[in-house]
């Protein structure tokens, strides 16, 4: 069974903007936020990258009560915020789902037919490595803080307390740390708080994630097997060491070598040195087949009309030369959706701003489309991230299909290769978008939407 | 018994079970009146660790049953010396 699907709500929680409406308004005029990451984690390595993107996000205006904060990692906080948009600007109703209770049902539709399709790349590593600290530091602190005040020579006492400041630890080991950091953590929290009985499942895809888990749900709509997806992806990337943040510089990923913070996120252009680090972010889409959708008069954003995926088989940590899979996988994306590469109109790239992903995706993208698709990294504007990426950039391409314009691909002063960049806002034409993923590991997904006229 | 205190043992409580502050009396069992999951006290006391600045083992809290009893856990707990 092959159904039409359509998205027809949207929630997005970014470093640039939290709300649809902001996050757009944020893209067109080229927002983005880099500031110097935080100083406390240059006191526990020697950094080569020092950019972020940071985070500022509410969560009790994302709707989050005391007990869920208490109880869950923020990749769930987040996860649930962009949920929740999305669901109302879905046009449902949010009802309590009993006395007391703190999660919604929603009685317009069948919740045993609703799946929720996730994705996230390092799950709750955040309450991870927060308690790993405490687990470790608690006990060696605290013998330490005795001996420094009732035993220590007065001279050693100021090293010591240096040394304390470096062991400082939450002060409690969290009795929820497992419910907090397990991976599935954020797509069971959205099914929960929303009271969403069908599929619930966790895409663990490095950086394709939020790709994957929209496209998934696109084709359990399209194949009949729920009505509805709430799809996305969510990230959390801080930690109080700084030590995710590392794990990304030491592999030599990130920006470094910039002339200034403004200007060192730069995907596509020739002096690119790495993708901006993001604190994090989600981005959800209510993914819905159509004559359900306009049986109960949903505003649809844009049409879902193909998915695919392929696997590189090459490195755990590098696109394989030639793009061969990408390439691959875009074809087959392409006639998943019955189309040719001449129909499309606008490609949101995977495009970080590192060596070897940018000039890959370059080159199989002249290959498969030449000059006239048009392209932009949405990373260029809120760094990258990660298992979020996806989900937040399927929106974008649906917005821009809508909308008939896009964001620029920021800081692009030498292209690599003379494609159709996006390089000033300007209204054109776009029935067909493509939005592209690529992953630590190798995975590549890619999804095809249409404008819905 | 500090006023103060009292209410913000109340406040944390109603906000974790999600009931009425004006619907928590002094002598209502947590589990019995309340209806207050594990979970739900678990987190309660979490909540209260960070209000009042204290960490609050596990192992002090399992006899408390009622909102009285922690009200007067937490008056005795915030006596102690906060930690630096």
């Amino acid at each position: 069974m092959s159904r039409r699907v359509v998205i027809t709500g949207a929630g997005v929680v970014s470093p640039i903007g939290t709300g649809v409406v902001e996050f757009w308004r944020q893209c067109l005029q080229a927002k983005s936020v880099v500031t110097p990451v935080p100083e406390q984690w240059l006191n526990y390595a020697d950094l080569r990258s020092r950019l972020w993107s940071p985070l500022h996000y509410d969560p009790e205006s994302l709707g989050i009560t005391r007990a869920e904060r208490l109880q869950l990692d923020p990749v769930a906080v987040l996860a649930i915020g962009a949920a929740r948009e999305a669901i109302q600007r879905a046009g449902f109703t949010l009802v309590p789902a009993g006395e007391r209770s703190r999660a919604f049902s929603l009685p317009e539709v069948d919740s045993s037919r609703v799946g929720v399709y996730f994705g996230t790349g390092i799950g709750g590593a955040h309450s991870f490595l927060q308690n790993h600290v405490q687990h470790l530091y608690q006990r060696t602190h605290e013998a330490l803080k005795v001996y420094s005040e009732e035993r220590a020579p007065a001279v050693d006492r100021e090293r010591l307390n240096g040394i304390l400041a470096l062991l400082a630890h939450l002060p409690r080991y969290h009795p929820f740390v497992v419910s907090m950091l397990m991976p599935n953590a954020a797509s069971a929290a959205v099914g929960i708080k929303f009271s969403l009985t069908g599929p619930n499942v966790t895409y663990c895809v490095a950086c394709a994630s939020g790709t994957v888990a929209v496209g998934h749900g696109y084709r359990a709509v399209r194949e009949g097997r729920v009505d509805l997806a709430v799809a996305g992806g969510s990230e959390y990337l801080y930690d109080e060491h700084g030590h995710i943040f590392r794990g990304f510089d030491v592999a030599g990923t990130l920006v470094r070598d910039y002339a200034s913070a403004e200007s060192a996120n730069r995907p596509f252009d020739e002096k690119r040195s790495g993708f901006l680090f993001s604190q994090g972010g989600a981005g959800v889409l209510v993914i819905e087949e159509l004559e359900h959708a306009k049986r109960r008069g949903a505003a649809i954003m844009a049409e879902l009309i193909g998915y695919a995926e392929t696997f590189d088989a090459h490195s755990m940590m590098s696109l394989a030369p030639g793009g061969e899979q990408i390439e691959r996988m875009i074809r087959a994306a392409i006639t998943d959706a019955n189309l040719l590469p001449r129909d499309v109109d606008y490609i949101n790239a995977h495009g970080t701003g590192t060596k070897n992903n940018d000039q890959t995706e370059v080159e199989v993208i002249d290959r498969v489309f030449g000059k006239s698709v048009r392209v932009n990294s949405t990373k260029s504007l809120l760094g990258h991230t990660i298992g979020a990426s996806g989900a937040i950039e399927a929106l974008v391409t649906a917005l821009s299909l809508r909308d008939g314009t896009t964001h620029i691909c920021k800081n692009l002063d030498t292209p690599i290769l003379d494609l159709n960049f996006v390089r000033s806002i300007e209204r054109f034409d776009p029935r067909i978008g493509l939005s592209q993923s690529f992953a630590f590991g190798g995975h590549n997904a890619a999804i095809v939407l249409r404008r819905f006229d | 018994m500090n006023a103060n205190v009292q209410q913000r043992v109340f406040k944390i409580i109603s906000e974790i079970i999600n009931r009425e502050e004006s619907e928590i009396r002094l002598d209502a069992s947590l589990q019995k009146d309340l209806q207050a999951s594990s979970l739900d006290q678990m987190t309660i006391f979490i909540a209260l660790e960070d209000e009042f600045e204290r960490t609050i083992p596990q192992d002090e809290v399992t006899d408390l049953r009622t909102v009285k009893d922690i009200v007067d856990f937490i008056h005795k707990k915030i006596q102690e010396p906060s930690p630096t």
